[in-house]
């Protein structure tokens, strides 16, 4: 099912050499010493990088089904939370929670996304997938439908379509015709058909093909056209900026005319001309090993196992957990530039008590003042500092 | 001599008359009795070569075209009513004081609901069978514009500003959002199954969208409608009640201070056997009544008596006042008028449990039901002048408006609309098949279990002669006329058949029809039940590559191993073109415990897309659910080699099947092609 790892030691060996060289450029960054920055941006900046603390988590004690927490999506005046014990909602102060005696098909849910044009609810679960209207569950699976599989990792809403990244293909369903399109490596060029993520924007959609890297669908033109990584190398990205930095894709945002890809092994951003890579020794991600990610406007969060990234491609702000307390920090990385045209980095750490809940973060949703972040340890609500 | 010669010629035309009779009318006898699948109906050659006609010069010579008033609207000052007749796919201009048809706007096919703007400029007329809306400037009668829609629109509201258009889409249950500005398709919302009825509330803030078909859900689960309330402010669905045991809620009507929201339902028994009709209680009839404020109650009430029930509730309209509600049963000619300050007073002084044994008390309708009106032919939509003095009744089949008025409740006039004056054996046939006067207490009529003569989407209990389950899918009765045999058991050959002794015995516990009923009855049948276009998934006949590839796997003879499939077990052989089936019994593994042992007949696919839930009990949800669910064992087609793309493929296809109609060439294709080989 998973691609395998190509072993190539000669090209192996010259990429372990290139990498070396690229770390000692990298190293040198001196923590600040500041403990209250309004924001973290670089001189070039036309915006300041968000920074959000004032942390509040909720686990099952604050009436969560579960404190596996796999996705959450702000939605006006409440916020959804997929949990493994279904699904969660935060209004008033208060958690409600719907599991399958209300009508989810799943009680794991993974994914959920809000139809702007209808305010229905569509949710992926482990068992297929629901739109939530009105307080009435309807449930699609790939036994009594069109869907391609019931395995829904990803569901966004994007006008009247809804896409869902499944196990067996990435599906299409047009709420208006009540038809169902499945795109798999039969009919779209995938290298298999376990899908991962799907997000929408500029007409375009755009698959986490695992193994295939990203799936761009012109809606008008119905054509495909796919990124791959171009090295093809499994292991490491041999050719910094020449394209994806791995097929194995795990997410896909798009905002302001950008394009970012999560993979297990980094991150890319793509403008429509020029790829960019980033890796937790070049930039300030967490971890190469990235879950999901979501990009609002010229920031996109990254959901990494080793805590929470943000970054507008130049400034980065990473959120992590102590191991031995509730308390953490939040890494602000600036890459500005010098008057001399250097690069000049800084980094900057700014305690928070409390933190997020856990490092290992699974899904996040930012709306104008808040962020919230769904973890391995509950659901943690972060506020913008201003 | 010359007497002789007389009496030798009449002898001998006496003897050829004898030998011809006896012998011909043996030969009758056999003819008949093969044509009826019943050795008693009448030798009348006209059963069949007349009436049964369904095409060419002697149907033209025999049938007629006739109007089917079914909604209507009133101009504000009252000088004017706007009529649709829906056979006609006509508006009509009617000036109710000289009682005269002034003009007919054609607009497209099936037109279903007709509303006009506040400032009376303009009429908009919802198009069923053109997936459209129809335009009108009232100043010059003509239609100036077109709207698309989505599938089968039906019921029509204004927007409180008049800006936008809802549009009930009954086919693809959903509601459009037009733009009247822009003409546009702003959005489109799902709702209930099936949906017709949409009303805005006095206080333009909800919008309600009632539903005719319950959910689909296994047999044995209650029964559940949607009523479907959409915010105005927010434009998003704020509500889904999910209203208990009925079905068929046609209509909605506010009161005028919006304090109740009534709607028409039907409450089926269809999970007791049917020999339950005798006992009553098969289908009862009613209104549910809505509370409009927070945490209100939701109440159904019977319009029926005991021993007398008034069956099929389409429309219903609240006088000005808010005093009375009238209520059209087109099953039974009649108009109920409820007094709406009793309705209220029962509520208010009823205990919850009391409130909830109502839904269930034949007796109850005393209490707020003040006068039963008859009508005309099958009355469907009503409207009441803007003064709330007269009542405007459509008399389908009358091709007649009735006019009552509201304070003594009688009939004062009616409005011809210069449909044909005979009424055709066909045009009676329709009668009988909508009038519930042929079934033990009026419980119900053929168009109470196929409405729009299709089928309601219900799974009946039909006990069987040991008293078995048989569990019973309804099917449609669209162009059902070339698709003998009938029933899932396929054991009545003919309509004849169908409609005679049996369906008297099982059914409707009354006398069976007589022959000329019997003949009227088939004749409509036959002739006169067409399909809806298919616009959602085949609108011009061009296949999209899906149901192309679709098309392939359900006529293949290999499967994707390189197998040959046996010929009984492919698509095609059973499923041929046009009616996709092979009018022939089969054995498809779907026999549960409690059917009687027996083959099923194999049902025509035309149209399937339209006829959820599927197999002869209903055990299927969808299209899907026959292969996934029930069909592990290929002994429904070979399919279990299918990817799922195939089996999505193969499902689109079958969406695609249109009426037989269209599918004639398909059909000298595919026997072209059959005889070659």
């Amino acid at each position: 099912m998973r691609k395998i790892f190509r072993k190539n030691i000669p090209r192996t060996a010259v990429a372990v050499i290139l990498c070396g060289i690229c770390s000692v450029a990298v190293i040198n960054s001196q923590p600040s010493a500041e403990k209250s920055p309004a924001n973290a941006h670089s001189k070039d900046d036309a915006k300041p990088m968000p920074v959000y603390g004032h942390w509040k988590n909720f686990t099952t004690k604050d009436g969560l089904p579960s404190d596996h927490a796999y996705c959450v999506r702000i939605d006006g005046n409440r916020v959804l939370v997929g949990t493994h014990e279904g699904l969660s909602v935060y209004e008033d102060g208060k958690w409600k929670t719907y599991t399958t005696k209300d009508g989810l098909a799943h009680n794991g849910v993974v994914s959920i996304d809000v139809s702007e044009l209808t305010g229905d609810v569509w949710i992926g679960t482990f068992g297929g997938l629901n739109r939530w209207s009105a307080g009435k569950f309807e449930t699609f699976t790939q036994l009594n439908s069109g869907l391609p599989n019931d395995l829904v990792y990803c569901v966004i809403c994007d006008g009247k379509d809804v896409w869902a990244a499944t196990a067996g293909g990435a599906g299409h369903y047009d709420t208006y015709t009540k038809a169902w399109e499945i795109f798999t490596e039969k009919n779209a060029p995938m290298h298999e058909p376990w899908t991962y993520g799907v997000s929408a924007g500029d007409g375009k959609i755009f698959i986490a093909a695992w193994g295939g890297g990203v799936i761009e669908y012109t809606t008008k033109t119905k054509k495909f056209k796919d990124y791959t990584d171009p090295d093809g190398e499994m292991e490491i990205d041999l050719l910094p900026d020449d394209g994806i930095v791995h097929d194995i894709t795990t997410a896909t945002s798009y905002a302001d005319g950008i394009l970012w890809v999560s993979t297990y092994f980094g991150m890319s951003r793509y403008d429509g001309s020029h790829w960019k890579g980033y890796f937790d020794h070049d930039s300030g991600l967490a971890s190469n090993f990235i879950n999901f990610i979501r990009a609002k406007g010229p920031v996109v969060f990254i959901c990494s196992d080793k805590g929470l990234s943000s970054t507008d491609g130049k400034s980065w702000v990473t959120y992590k957990k102590n191991d031995n307390n509730n308390d953490g920090m939040a890494i602000i990385k600036n890459f500005g530039r010098n008057d001399d045209n250097t690069i000049n980095k800084t980094t900057k750490e700014i305690p928070l008590s409390p933190s997020i809940a856990h490092n290992f973060i699974i899904g996040v949703d930012a709306d104008k003042d808040v962020l919230w972040v769904a973890t391995e340890k509950g659901v943690s609500r972060g506020e913008l500092m201003k | 001599m010359k007497t002789s010669g007389i009496l030798s010629v009449l002898l001998f035309f006496s003897v050829l008359g004898l030998i011809v009779y006896f012998p011909g009318r043996k030969w009758a006898r056999v003819h008949v009795n093969s044509k009826t699948a019943v050795g008693d109906h009448p030798l009348n050659c006209l059963s069949c070569h007349l009436y049964t006609q369904k095409s060419g010069f002697i149907s033209k010579l025999v049938n007629r075209k006739y109007m089917s008033p079914f909604n209507m609207a009133v101009s504000k000052e009252g000088d004017r009513l706007y009529v649709v007749a829906q056979e006609d796919n006509a508006l009509l201009v009617v000036d109710p004081e000289k009682k005269k048809v002034l003009k007919k706007i054609i607009v497209g096919n099936l037109p279903h609901s007709v509303i006009l703007s506040n400032d009376g400029q303009r009429a908009y007329v919802s198009n069923e069978w053109s997936d459209d809306v129809s335009v009108i400037d009232l100043s010059t009668s003509k239609v100036v514009d077109t709207l698309k829609t989505g599938n089968g629109p039906a019921g029509l509201s204004l927007s409180a500003d008049n800006k936008s258009l809802y549009v009930v889409n009954s086919y693809s249950s959903n509601i459009s959002v037009l733009d009247l500005n822009t003409g546009e398709e702003r959005k489109r919302f799902d709702t209930g199954n099936n949906p017709t009825g949409t009303q805005l509330s006095p206080d333009g803030k909800t919008l309600y969208v009632t539903s005719r078909r319950a959910l689909i859900a296994p047999y044995g689960e209650t029964l559940k409608s949607e009523i479907t309330v959409l915010d105005e402010n927010s434009q998003k669905i704020t509500g889904r009640r999910n209203i208990e045991s009925a079905y068929m809620m046609e209509n909605i009507a506010f009161t005028p201070t919006g304090d109740l929201a009534i709607v028409t339902m039907i409450r089926p028994k269809n999970l007791v056997p049917s020999i339950q009709v005798e006992l009553g209680w098969m289908m009862t009839y009613g209104i549910v009544v809505i509370e409009q404020k927070e945490n209100g109650r939701v109440i159904q009430l019977l319009l029926d008596e005991p021993n007398a029930y008034y069956s099929d509730p389409f429309d219903i309209v609240i006088t000005p006042d808010g005093k009375k509600a009238f209520v059209s049963h087109s099953g039974v000619n009649t108009i109920s008028v409820v007094n709406i300050d009793s309705v209220r007073s029962l509520i208010d002084k009823s205990s919850p449990e009391l409130l909830n044994s109502y839904s269930d008390n034949l007796g109850i309708s005393s209490r707020y039901v003040i006068k039963r009106i008859k009508t005309g032919a099958n009355p469907k939509g009503l409207a009441l002048s803007s003064d709330g003095k007269l009542l405007y009744v459509a008399e389908q089949l009358e091709d007649r408006i009735a006019v009552i008025n509201t304070k003594s409740l009688e009939t004062v006039s009616t409005i011809d609309l210069g449909g044909p004056n005979k009424i055709t054996v066909a045009r009676q046939g329709r009668r009988l098949f909508n009038n519930s006067g042929h079934t033990f207490q009026n419980q119900f009529d053929c168009y109470t279990c196929h409405p729009d003569m299709h089928e309601d989407g219900l799974v009946y209990n039909m006990a069987s002669t040991d008293m078995g389950r048989n569990l019973t899918n309804t099917q449609s009765l669209r162009d059902i006329g070339d698709t003998p045999p009938y029933k899932w058991n396929g054991k009545n050959q003919t309509v004849y058949k169908q409609d005679g002794m049996r369906f008297s015995t099982v059914l409707t516990r009354t006398e069976q029809f007589n022959y000329k009923d019997l003949d009227a009855i088939t004749a409509y049948i036959i002739t006169g039940i067409p399909y809806p276009p298919n616009l959602q998934y085949n609108p011009n006949g061009e296949l999209t590559e899906s149901q192309l590839r679709g098309k392939a796997i359900f006529d293949r003879t290999m499967d994707n191993l390189g197998n040959d499939i046996p010929e009984n077990n492919r698509c095609i052989t059973c499923h041929p073109p046009p009616y996709y089936t092979n009018l022939k019994m089969a054995y498809v593994k779907t026999l549960a415990s409690s059917d009687d042992s027996m083959l099923f007949d194999t049902p025509h696919l035309n149209n399937i897309y339209a006829s959820p839930p599927y197999l002869h009990d209903g055990r299927a949800a969808t299209l899907e659910e026959i292969w996934t669910k029930y069909g592990k064992e290929d002994k429904h087609g070979r399919v279990n080699d299918m990817t799922k793309n195939q089996l999505n493929d193969l499902i689109d296809y079958l969406k695609s099947l249109r009426a037989p109609a269209y599918e004639h060439n398909v059909s000298k294709k595919f026997h072209a092609k059959n005889q070659s080989n």
